[in-house]
C-alpha cells in the first residue's frame, strides 16, 4: 500500500553490486544502505484503546519537577526523556462517532469522508479524509537519499480484528486509504528477512539437485547430454552468489518461536515478539518511521493474564464510582505502558549503530489513544505522552495546554523532522502554527 | 476519404513489418536465370557430391564454411571448375553459389540438413505453469471441467444488510454482472429499494494469460474475490466518499476458470439503523476486466459459469519466453534467465504450499499424526512432480530433512524448493519411467499427467492400444485439451500475434476496441464449435456460413434483430462468405487502419492454411499510401507495388490469393466497390502439382481449401509441432504423409486427426524409437 521506497536498479546503481547477485538481493535487506553521518530521526506511535483513567494518569505538576502516577510509573526510569502532554484535543468534527473519529482523525487530523459505517450515534463514515502523520512523514524522509530507508515505515499492530473498517485503521497513505496493519509476526518476519530466509534454503538444495542433473545425465544419450550440462553450469553459478551474499548480511535475523496464534491469550506474547522485531528493523535501519497498534478503536482486549475478565472497551463504559472497573482500567493501561517501557528499554540498551549514544536518543517513542477518558467518549485531553527522541524538543516535563488543536501538535512532529508544514489535516485547526516543545 | 498514414502503419509495426517483410524476394534467389542448381549439377557435383558431401578420390572434403553468397561468388568465379577455373560467368558463378549457400554450405542450412530426432526437453513455460497449478491442484480436488457449460453467475438477492438465509428473496442466474437499479428493488414487492444485499457466485474464465484488472463500478459498498476465496481483490465494504470504481489486478493463466465472488450491499455496517426512516438512494453495480493488452469493459457473460471451482495456484513469475524460431514452442534451450525464474518459481510455488501444510497434508498443528501426515504429502507431491514413482533414495532424503527440521514447515518449504528445482520435475522425457503418461498428457494438455494416467501406467494397462484410445478420448473431453486445441488455432490463424486493432474512426465509426473483444470471442466460439462437434470437419473451418453474434457485433454488421443476451449465430451476408478465413475478426486483423490488405491476407492463406514456404525479403518496405493513388484501388495500387520481376516470385503466389478476398473491407464487411470502382476478386494459386486453380471470389477460396492437400498437409503438420513441440522428421520421413492420409481417410476429422498424432507419439514413446513409430501398425 506505501510507496516503494526505490526501485531495484537504483539499488544496484548506488551500491554497485553486480545485476548477477541480483536475484537473491530482492529487496534489499541483507545489506545495510548508504551510511551518512547525519544524526538519524526515528518515530513510533504506539496506540492504545478506549481513553485513560484521566487521575491516575495526568501528573499533577507541570514543569520539571513532577511525579509520575500508577499508569505512567513504568516510565519512572526514563523520566528525563519523558514529556507529558495534557490539554492536547482532537477537535475535528464530522461524519462518525468519536471512536470513529478518535482512532479515524488521530494521525490525520482531518474529517471522515461520509460512508456507509454506523457508529453508535452520530451520522455514519468512512475512511479519513487524509494522510496520517506518520506516513507524512515517512513520504518526507523517502524523498531524500540520506534519509531514504527501505520500507521508510512500518504499520504494526497487535490483535488487530481481521476487518477493515474505521474502527480498525489509524494509518493512513492518502485520503481514502487505509494503511493495513500487518500483526501476525511471522508475516512480519518474512516481509523483514524473506529474502534472507530465501537465500538460506536455496542454499540446501544445490546438493541435491545437483546429483539429479547428474542422475538424468546418466539416463539420456549424448547428444541430450549438454542441455543439463549447460543447466547444471547455472546452478553451479548460484551457488558461488549464494556464497558471495553471505559475507553481506550485516546482522542476525530474529528467532522466532514457532506456533503462536492470535488469540487474546497469546496478546502479550504477540506484543513482545512485534516490538523485538521492530527492534530489529529499526537497528538494521530498515524503516525510522513506525506505527504500533494494540487492538482496534473500541478494542476489547481480555488481560487474564492481570486478573481482568472482562473486555476492554466494556470495562471504560462503567461509571467513575464504579472503583472496581476503575482499578481494572488503571491495571489495563498500566500495562500498556510496560510494553512501551520494555520498547524504550531496549532502545536505551542498543547504541546508536555508527553514531554515539542509544537508540533511544534519537528514537521518539509517542503513546497515544483515541479518547480522553472511556466512559465520557470526550476527545478532549487525548493523551500523549513521549519517550526520547531527538526532535530538539525539551523533555523531562509535564506540560498543560489550555485546549488546543492536536493538529498542531501533528504539524510540531513535522517540523521536528525539518518537514516544514504549514498545516496539516484541517488547516482551520492549524492557525496557530506548531505547538512550540524546545 | 481519410487514408492510411505512416501512424497507421506504426500501429500495426510488429506484425505488418514481419509480414510485409517476407514478400519481397532477393534478386535472384530462386527462379531468376542463370539458374544456380543446373549449373551445380553440370559442373560441380562430379567432386562435390549432390549435398556438398564430397566425392572420394575427387574432393574429399565436406563443402561448408560461413562466407555469404557474395563472398563465395568471387572465389568460384576465379577458382572453379577445377579443370577450367574462369570459364564461369559473375553471374552464373553468383547463381551457383547462392545455389550452395542455401542448399548446404551457410549454418541455417546444415542446421536445416541435420537429422531430425526427439531432443530432451524442459517444461516450456506454458507447460511449467500448467503443471504446477495442477500439481497443487491434484491435492484439493474438484475440476475445471464443468466450467465450460453452465454459462452466467448465480446471484442470490437478499432483503436485508448482510447474508441472512432468512433474508434471502431469490436466487437466480444472471447473464452477467451489469446492473443499474436506479432508486429500485432489484426485484419489486420483495424486497425493499432502501436496504438489499447481493451476493454473486461462480466462475469466469481466463481467455489469456497475463494480468487482468478488475473493476468494479458502483454506487454502495462492493467487494470482489477472484480465485483466493479468503483475501479480497478488491475490499471496498467501507463505503467512503464519492468514489464509484473500485480497482484490483490478479495474474490468470489462460484456459481455466477461477472462481469469483462479487458481493453489494446497499445497507450500513456496525451498528444497525434500521428504525431510521431512509432516503432511498439510487443505486448500480458493474463487474469490468480488462484482459491483458485490452481496454476496459463489462465482463462478457460468456465468461462466467456457475460452476463451482476450486482455488488454483497460479505462479506470476516471469519466464523468459521459449523458443519460437521453428514456429512452434520449444524447450530445447536453457539460459541463466530461465534458471533463476526457476529459482522464483521454485519458491513462489514452495511458500504458497508451505503456507497451507494443513490443509494439504490434511492434518492440524499440533495433532499427533502431524508427522507422519506432512511426510506422506511430500512423498506424494514429489511423486507426482516427477510424474513416477519415489525411488528409496528420494523418499529417504525427504524423511531426512524433515528430521533435520526444527520447525515442520520450514523442512516442508526445503523439501518443495528442492523438488521443483529438479531436473525430474523441470524436463520431460528423461526416461525414468511415467514417460507414457507424460507424453499423453503433455501432447493433449500441455501439463503433467493426472492421477489416473500416472496409476494406468504402473499397473501398464496403457500399453494396450484399447486402453489408450480410451484414455486419449477422456484427456480430449477435457478443458485443458479444449485450451491447448483453442492455442493451436491462435496459432495457425496467427492470433497470438495480433495486437490492438486500430481501425480509422472517421470510416468505421463504431468499431473500438469493445468491439474488436467482442469479436474475438465470436471468433474462439466459431474454433470450439466446428472443432468440438461431432464431426470436426476440416471443411467447415472454409465454408460455415454462420458467424456468432452479440448486439454489438450484430448491429455493426448491420443484421435485423440482434440478440437480447449474449450470442447468437446470424448467417452472414448470404453465401458470400467462406468460414473463418472471412470470419470478420480475421479480415480486421488483415487490413490497415482504413484499407484492406491483399498482402497480408494472401501471406495468411500461402503461409499458414497452405504451408507455402516464403522466403524474407532483403529489406521491409512500407505499403504504397493511398493517398498518393487516389484513383487506384487496392489492389491496383498492391499490383503496382509489386510489379517488379523479383517480387512477383513470391507475390504471384501471395497477391492472388489475397485478391480473393478483396470484396471484404478493412473490417471485414462485404463491399461491392473500392475506392468507387467495382471489385475484382479474382485470384488463382499453383498448386504443388503444377495445376493452376482459378479462384474467383472468397468462396471459391473456401472451396479450393477445403479440399487442398496441400492445405490438409499443412494442417496436420502445424497440429503434430502444436501437440508435440518436435519436427516430424523426428518420428521418421513418411510420418506427414501417413499423416496426412490418415486425415483424409477419416472424412478430415481434426479431432481424429489430433487422437492420431497422439497415439503415434505414445507408440513411439513405447518403442524408444519414434523413427519406427509411423511404420507401426
Amino acid at each position: 500500500m506505501a510507496n516503494k521506497p526505490f526501485n531495484r536498479r537504483d539499488f544496484l546503481k548506488n551500491t554497485g553490486i553486480s545485476a548477477a547477485a541480483f536475484p537473491f538481493l530482492g529487496n534489499l535487506e541483507a545489506l545495510a544502505l548508504p551510511g551518512n553521518n547525519q544524526k538519524k530521526q526515528r518515530m513510533v506511535i504506539f496506540f492504545s484503546p478506549n481513553g485513560v483513567i484521566p487521575d491516575s494518569f495526568w501528573p499533577n505538576e507541570e514543569g520539571e519537577n513532577f511525579n509520575f502516577k500508577e499508569i505512567l510509573s513504568p516510565l519512572d526510569p526514563f523520566k528525563k526523556q519523558t514529556l507529558v502532554l495534557n490539554g492536547v484535543c482532537d477537535k475535528v468534527r464530522g461524519d462518525g462517532d468519536n471512536h470513529m473519529r478518535g482512532i479515524g482523525c488521530l494521525l490525520t487530523g482531518i474529517e471522515l469522508l461520509p460512508g456507509n459505517v454506523q457508529g453508535g450515534s452520530h451520522t455514519p463514515a468512512g475512511w479519513a479524509n487524509g494522510l496520517s502523520i506518520d506516513q507524512e512523514i515517512k513520504q518526507y524522509l523517502q524523498k531524500s537519499e540520506s534519509t531514504r530507508t527501505r520500507f521508510g515505515s512500518l504499520e504494526l499492530g497487535v490483535l488487530v480484528p481481521d476487518r477493515a473498517d474505521t474502527w480498525t485503521r489509524m494509518s493512513y497513505s492518502a485520503a481514502n486509504k487505509p494503511v493495513t496493519p500487518i500483526d501476525d509476526p511471522y508475516q512480519l518476519f518474512s516481509k523483514l528477512y524473506g529474502k534472507t530466509k530465501d537465500k538460506e534454503i536455496l542454499g540446501s538444495v544445490l546438493d541435491p539437485v545437483i546429483a539429479d542433473l547428474k542422475k538424468v545425465s546418466s539416463l539420456v544419450g549424448k547428444e541430450d547430454r549438454k542441455i543439463l550440462e549447460e543447466h547444471a553450469g547455472f546452478v553451479r553459478e548460484m551457488e558461488k552468489e549464494i556464497r558471495a551474499m553471505k559475507g553481506a548480511t550485516v546482522h542476525a535475523m530474529l528467532k522466532l518461536e514457532p506456533g503462536i496464534r492470535e488469540e487474546n491469550d497469546n496478546l502479550p506474547k504477540i506484543s513482545r515478539m512485534q516490538l523485538d522485531l521492530l527492534h530489529n528493523s529499526l537497528m538494521a535501519d530498515f524503516n525510522r518511521v513506525a506505527t504500533f497498534q494494540f487492538t482496534n478503536s473500541v478494542g476489547g482486549a481480555r488481560m487474564k493474564w492481570l486478573g481482568v475478565d472482562e473486555g476492554h472497551h466494556q470495562l471504560s463504559h462503567e461509571p467513575d464510582t464504579n472503583k472496581v472497573a476503575v482499578e481494572k482500567l488503571v491495571k489495563i493501561n498500566k500495562w500498556f505502558c510496560e510494553e512501551i517501557a520494555y520498547f524504550a528499554k531496549k532502545l536505551q540498551e542498543t547504541p546508536e549503530p555508527n553514531g554515539s549514544g542509544s537508540m533511544l536518543d534519537n528514537t521518539l517513542l509517542v503513546w497515544t489513544n483515541e479518547l480522553g477518558k472511556g466512559n465520557s467518549h470526550t476527545l478532549d485531553n487525548i493523551p500523549f505522552v513521549m519517550v526520547g527522541g531527538n526532535l530538539g524538543w525539551k523533555t523531562g516535563r509535564s506540560l498543560k495546554f489550555p485546549r488546543i488543536a492536536h493538529n498542531r501538535l501533528l504539524m510540531a512532529m513535522a517540523h521536528g523532522f525539518g518537514h516544514k508544514v504549514s498545516s496539516f489535516g484541517n488547516p482551520d485547526y492549524c492557525k496557530d502554527g506548531p505547538l512550540v516543545l524546545s | 476519404m481519410k487514408l492510411d498514414t505512416k501512424t497507421d502503419i506504426c500501429h500495426m509495426f510488429d506484425f505488418s513489418l514481419r509480414i510485409i517483410a517476407s514478400f519481397l524476394l532477393l534478386p535472384g534467389f530462386v527462379f531468376s536465370a542463370p539458374d544456380g542448381k543446373k549449373i551445380y549439377q553440370t559442373k560441380c557435383v562430379s567432386c562435390h557430391g549432390p549435398n556438398g558431401m564430397g566425392v572420394k578420390g575427387k574432393y574429399n572434403k565436406q563443402l561448408f564454411g560461413d562466407l555469404t553468397p557474395n563472398q563465395l561468388s568471387k572465389i568460384i568465379e576465379e577458382t572453379m571448375p577445377k579443370e577450367d577455373p574462369g570459364s564461369l560467368s559473375p553471374e552464373d558463378a553468383f547463381a551457383v553459389s547462392v545455389y550452395i549457400h542455401d542448399l548446404f554450405y551457410s549454418s541455417i542450412a546444415r542446421e536445416r540438413n541435420r537429422p531430425a530426432r526427439v531432443e530432451l526437453s524442459r517444461l516450456t513455460v506454458r507447460q511449467y505453469r500448467n503443471s504446477l497449478m495442477d500439481l497443487v491442484g491434484s491435492f484439493r480436488g474438484g475440476s475445471n471441467n464443468a466450467a465450460e457449460k453452465n454459462k452466467g453467475v448465480r446471484g442470490d438477492y437478499y432483503k436485508s444488510r448482510n447474508f441472512n438465509k432468512a433474508d434471502l428473496v431469490e436466487s437466480r442466474v444472471d447473464a452477467g454482472i451489469d446492473f443499474d437499479f436506479k432508486e429500485e428493488s432489484p426485484i419489486p414487492g420483495k424486497m425493499e429499494p432502501g436496504e438489499f444485499t447481493i451476493r454473486w457466485a461462480g466462475a469466469i474464465f481466463a481467455p489469456e494469460t497475463g494480468y487482468y484488472e478488475f473493476a468494479i463500478h458502483s454506487s454502495h459498498a462492493v467487494r470482489l474475490w477472484v480465485n483466493d476465496n479468503n483475501t479480497p481483490l478488491v475490499d471496498a465494504w467501507v463505503k467512503s466518499g464519492n468514489e464509484t470504481e473500485y480497482k484490483g489486478s490478479i495474474y490468470l493463466v489462460s484456459g481455466r476458470s477461477y472462481s469469483v465472488r462479487l458481493e453489494f450491499t446497499k445497507a450500513k455496517q456496525g451498528v444497525n439503523d434500521n428504525k431510521k426512516p431512509k432516503v432511498v438512494q439510487p443505486s448500480f453495480v458493474k463487474l469490468l476486466w480488462k484482459k491483458p493488452g485490452g481496454s476496459l469493459e463489462i465482463c462478457p457473460g460468456e465468461y462466467f459459469s456457475t460452476a463451482a471451482t476450486p482455488e488454483l495456484f497460479i505462479s506470476t513469475t516471469v519466464f523468459p519466453p521459449d523458443d519460437g524460431s521453428l514456429g512452434w514452442e520449444r524447450g530445447a534451450t536453457v539460459s541463466k534467465e530461465w534458471d533463476q525464474a526457476t529459482t522464483e518459481g521454485a519458491l513462489e510455488a514452495a511458500k504458497y504450499v508451505s503456507g497451507k501444510l494443513s490443509e494439504f497434508s490434511k492434518s492440524k498443528d499440533g495433532e499427533s499424526q502431524r508427522g507422519e501426515k506432512v511426510e506422506d504429502f511430500l512423498v506424494k507431491f514429489a511423486g507426482r512432480a516427477f510424474r513416477r514413482k519415489l525411488s528409496s533414495s528420494e523418499t529417504d532424503h525427504v524423511k531426512s530433512v524433515l528430521k533435520a527440521s526444527s520447525d515442520i514447515q520450514d523442512g516442508a518449504l526445503r523439501i518443495l524448493v528442492w523438488v521443483l528445482k529438479s531436473p525430474h520435475f523441470l524436463y520431460r522425457n528423461e526416461g525414468q519411467g511415467g514417460a507414457l503418461a507424460s507424453q499423453l498428457s503433455f501432447t493433449l494438455w500441455d501439463s503433467m499427467p493426472d492421477q489416473q494416467l500416472l496409476d494406468a501406467e504402473a499397473s501398464g494397462k496403457l500399453k494396450t492400444p484399447e486402453f489408450l484410445g480410451t484414455e486419449i478420448e477422456r484427456m480430449l473431453s477435457d478443458s485443458r485439451a479444449r485450451e491447448k486445441i483453442r492455442g493451436f488455432f491462435h496459432e495457425i490463424l496467427l492470433l497470438n500475434q495480433a495486437h490492438e486493432l486500430n481501425k480509422d474512426s472517421s470510416r468505421f465509426p463504431g468499431f473500438d476496441s469493445k468491439l474488436e473483444s467482442d469479436l474475438r470471442i465470436s471468433l474462439d466460439m466459431s474454433i470450439d464449435e466446428i472443432f468440438w462437434d461431432k464431426k470436426s470437419d476440416f471443411k467447415r473451418l472454409f465454408n460455415e456460413q454462420g458467424f456468432y453474434m452479440n448486439d454489438r457485433v450484430a448491429r455493426f454488421y448491420q443484421q435485423k434483430n440482434p440478440p437480447k443476451v449474449g450470442f447468437e449465430k446470424y448467417n452472414l451476408d448470404m453465401g458470400q462468405r467462406a468460414g473463418v478465413v472471412t470470419h470478420p475478426y480475421m479480415l480486421s486483423m488483415l487490413s490497415y487502419s482504413a484499407e484492406s490488405s491483399p498482402i497480408h491476407r494472401g501471406v495468411f492463406v500461402a503461409r499458414s492454411l497452405l504451408g507455402v514456404n516464403l522466403k524474407p525479403p532483403p529489406e521491409a518496405a512500407a505499403p504504397f499510401a493511398a493517398s498518393l493513388h487516389p484513383s487506384l484501388t487496392t489492389r491496383e495500387r498492391v499490383v503496382l507495388q509489386t510489379k517488379g520481376g523479383d517480387c512477383m516470385t513470391c507475390h504471384g503466389t501471395i497477391n492472388s490469393l489475397g485478391f480473393t478476398l478483396e470484396k471484404f473491407d478493412a473490417v471485414g464487411r462485404l463491399r461491392e466497390k473500392d475506392n468507387s470502382k467495382v471489385v475484382d476478386s479474382t485470384g488463382w494459386y499453383v498448386a504443388r502439382d503444377g495445376k493452376k486453380i482459378i479462384l474467383e471470389n472468397a468462396v471459391g477460396l473456401g472451396l479450393f481449401l477445403a479440399d487442398s492437400p496441400d492445405a490438409q498437409r499443412a494442417f496436420t503438420e502445424h497440429m503434430f509441432h502444436h501437440l508435440l513441440k518436435q519436427p516430424t522428421r523426428a518420428y521418421g520421413s513418411e510420418t506427414l504423409g501417413k499423416l496426412t492420409m490418415y486425415f483424409r481417410e477419416n472424412s478430415l476429422n481434426m479431432r481424429k486427426l489430433a487422437a492420431e498424432i497422439t497415439r503415434l507419439a505414445c507408440t513411439a514413446s513405447l518403442s524408444g524409437n519414434p523413427q519406427e513409430a509411423s511404420k507401426q501398425p
